[in-house]
């Protein structure tokens, strides 16, 4: 897996070349580089390295100010974020990740709004992966819980059928024994469904546990990217301090 | 028909009332779905009506009512639906003060329009001609009828958001409205829902003002008051923005209770009807609006209640 994300020959999921983006126009990433292959990309970086809006920019909703995106080989650095969406991208954000207004199971219905497989048929998948949230579909997910609501956040992500997902601190705020269970979950989407998946973490032990490769963010310049088995937690603290 | 019985005024509370929470019905899918804050409801509802009025006086038709009407009527509603898809889309990058700023700016912009276009409006004098499009007896059957077709209008308006809230296109409104960005992920174009929303909800709001037209029997820059707004706001906020019944509650408890319970019912001296109690009514309506959204924002009937109306339409998976 790991070596299909390094060989130039395989078209990546991801191409991230020299990617900058902001706010207005103050610039918070500078030239980003960084291709993702069919596997799970960690970014790791204190609070305020440009995680957030490295993913925001990836999904379009931030315009990149230079540099270039591409998915499957398809050049989307401008696109709206909806054209991003039809093109396989799935993206949980940070916050406010969920509908409040609608029910859990309204969330799932305009995840599935694209895509052309049966409607039952993917969110029998949802619940295959999140069986808790079958009890809870007609509930208000405004009021589930933080962890309850990442992992509807996920389904419906998942919903829109994406050939890459993703997903921004999918653990922020969840205990322990919650963001055991999530990191399972994640790396059990990425086997099963085989989907391309970027996330970012705070969390390094969890993130180097199920990433292949992993990404560090400091004050918008990313690192080389690094094979997760060769990274250490004492590398990262020392080297990144992370 | 006999109509000894009713008092020509109340015809005429009664269909302020109607037409007040038909209003109310369309902000309802403007602010309470999509969260748009449209302060300028009046404008397009006065885009409607003087469209409707010059176009049934200046222009030479070659049929008569009731076809007249009914082209005057949709010129009407095209018109003011222009005029919500071209607001919509000049609103469509602002946030929320630079939407109230915006609406509020056009609704002027339509008043002073209608003041200044002497020639076509009649400006500050009006114009008068209007008519109903029927003609069967005495004037106080006309409006009766009259305000019985803009009730079943109404009517059609309140089915039709009634049925938003259960289309596909209606969540994507309430995903848009609750988080835009979000929304953009899914896959759909949120300006493109917005717009469709504000085009169809502006175009209503534009055959109300025809039918009010019709009712007044003319053009009057008075008309063009920001009172329209205020009311349409004030009953829905009462009764609750996010629920499709919240503008006919609030509307009972506003424009009914104001024009027709007080003016009619109760022992007001004279004058007072005419001086004192349209300020009144507008310091009470404001005063409504603020209150409720201080102590009670979800107004009287609260919050949505998608789940439960999901669990009816789905049941249990
Ligand atoms: N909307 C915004 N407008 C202006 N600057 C912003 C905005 N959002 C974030 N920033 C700035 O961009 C920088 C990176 O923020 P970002 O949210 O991407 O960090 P992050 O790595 O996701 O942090 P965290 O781990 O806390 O989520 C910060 O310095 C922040 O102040
Ligand atoms: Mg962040």
């Amino acid at each position: 897996m790991v070596g299909i994300a390094g060989d130039s020959s395989v078209t990546p999921a991801v191409a991230v070349r020299g990617l900058s983006s902001g706010y207005g126009s103050v610039a918070v990433l500078h030239e980003v580089d960084f291709t993702v292959g069919h596997e799970i990309f960690a970014v790791l970086g204190a609070n305020g390295a440009g995680k957030t809006t490295l993913l925001a920019t990836l999904a379009g909703l931030l315009p990149a100010f230079s540099g270039s995106i591409a998915y499957h080989g398809t050049d989307v650095t401008n696109l709206a974020a909806s054209e991003s969406a039809r093109l396989g991208v799935g993206y949980v954000p940070q916050e406010a990740a969920v509908f409040p207004d609608l029910s859990v199971l309204e969330n799932f219905t305009v995840g599935g709004m694209i895509g052309t497989r049966p409607h039952e048929e993917r969110l029998e998948e949802v619940f295959e992966t999140f069986p808790d949230l079958r009890d809870k579909l007609h509930l208000r997910a405004g009021n589930l819980s933080g962890g309850e609501s990442r992992m509807v956040a996920c389904g419906r992500a998942l919903m829109q059928d994406p050939n890459v997902l993703l997903l921004d601190e999918p653990t922020a705020g969840l205990s322990p024994l919650y963001l055991q269970l999530f990191f399972e979950k994640i790396a059990d989407i990425h086997r099963t469904r085989g989907m391309s998946i970027v996330l970012t973490e705070q969390n390094a032990t969890q993130a180097l546990a199920i990433a292949d490769r992993v990404m560090v963010l400091s004050l918008g310049v990313g690192s080389e990217p690094m094979l997760a088995d060769a990274v250490t937690t004492d590398l990262l603290r020392e080297g990144y301090q992370i | 028909m006999n109509l000894d019985w009713l008092d020509a005024f109340l015809i005429f509370g009664a269909f302020k009332v109607v037409e007040i929470m038909g209003l109310g019905l369309l902000v309802h899918l403007q602010l309470g779905l999509t969260r748009v804050a449209n302060f300028g409801v009046v404008g397009f509802w006065g885009v409607g009506l003087y469209a409707f009025g010059v176009a049934h006086l200046k222009v030479d038709w070659p049929f008569g009512d009731p076809y007249q009407f009914l082209v005057c009527a949709a010129i009407a509603t095209v018109a003011a639906a222009a005029a919500g898809l071209v607001v919509g889309w000049l609103i469509s990058e602002l946030d929320d003060d630079g939407t109230l700023v915006g609406t509020l700016g056009f609704a002027t912009i339509v008043v002073i329009l209608a003041t200044t276009q002497q020639g076509l409006t009649g400006g500050a004098l009006g114009l008068g001609g209007l008519g109903f499009p029927y003609d069967f007896g005495r004037v106080k059957t006309h409006e009766f009828t009259w305000l019985l077709i803009t009730t079943a209008v109404v009517a059609l308006i309140f089915v039709y958001a009634w049925r938003v809230h259960r289309t596909p296109h209606g969540r994507l409104l309430i995903a848009v409205g609750a988080n835009e960005a979000l929304a953009r992920s899914l896959g759909k174009s949120a300006t493109a829902a917005r717009l469709r929303m504000m085009t169809v909800t502006s175009g209503a709001m534009g055959l109300l003002g025809a039918m009010h037209g019709v009712m007044v029997r003319s053009l009057e820059i008075n008309s063009l008051d920001v009172g329209v707004t205020l009311a349409a706001l004030a009953a829905l906020i009462l009764g609750g923005t996010a629920r499709v019944f919240g503008a006919v509650v609030g509307v009972l408890l506003t424009v009914a209770l104001f024009d027709i319970v007080i003016q009619f019912y109760l022992p007001i001296p004279d004058g007072w009807n005419t001086q004192a109690l349209p300020v009144a009514r507008e310091a009470v309506f404001g005063a409504a609006i603020v209150l409720m959204l201080i102590f009670r924002p979800q107004g009287l009937l609260g919050q949505m209640r998608r789940p439960a109306l999901m669990r009816r339409l789905h049941g249990d998976w």
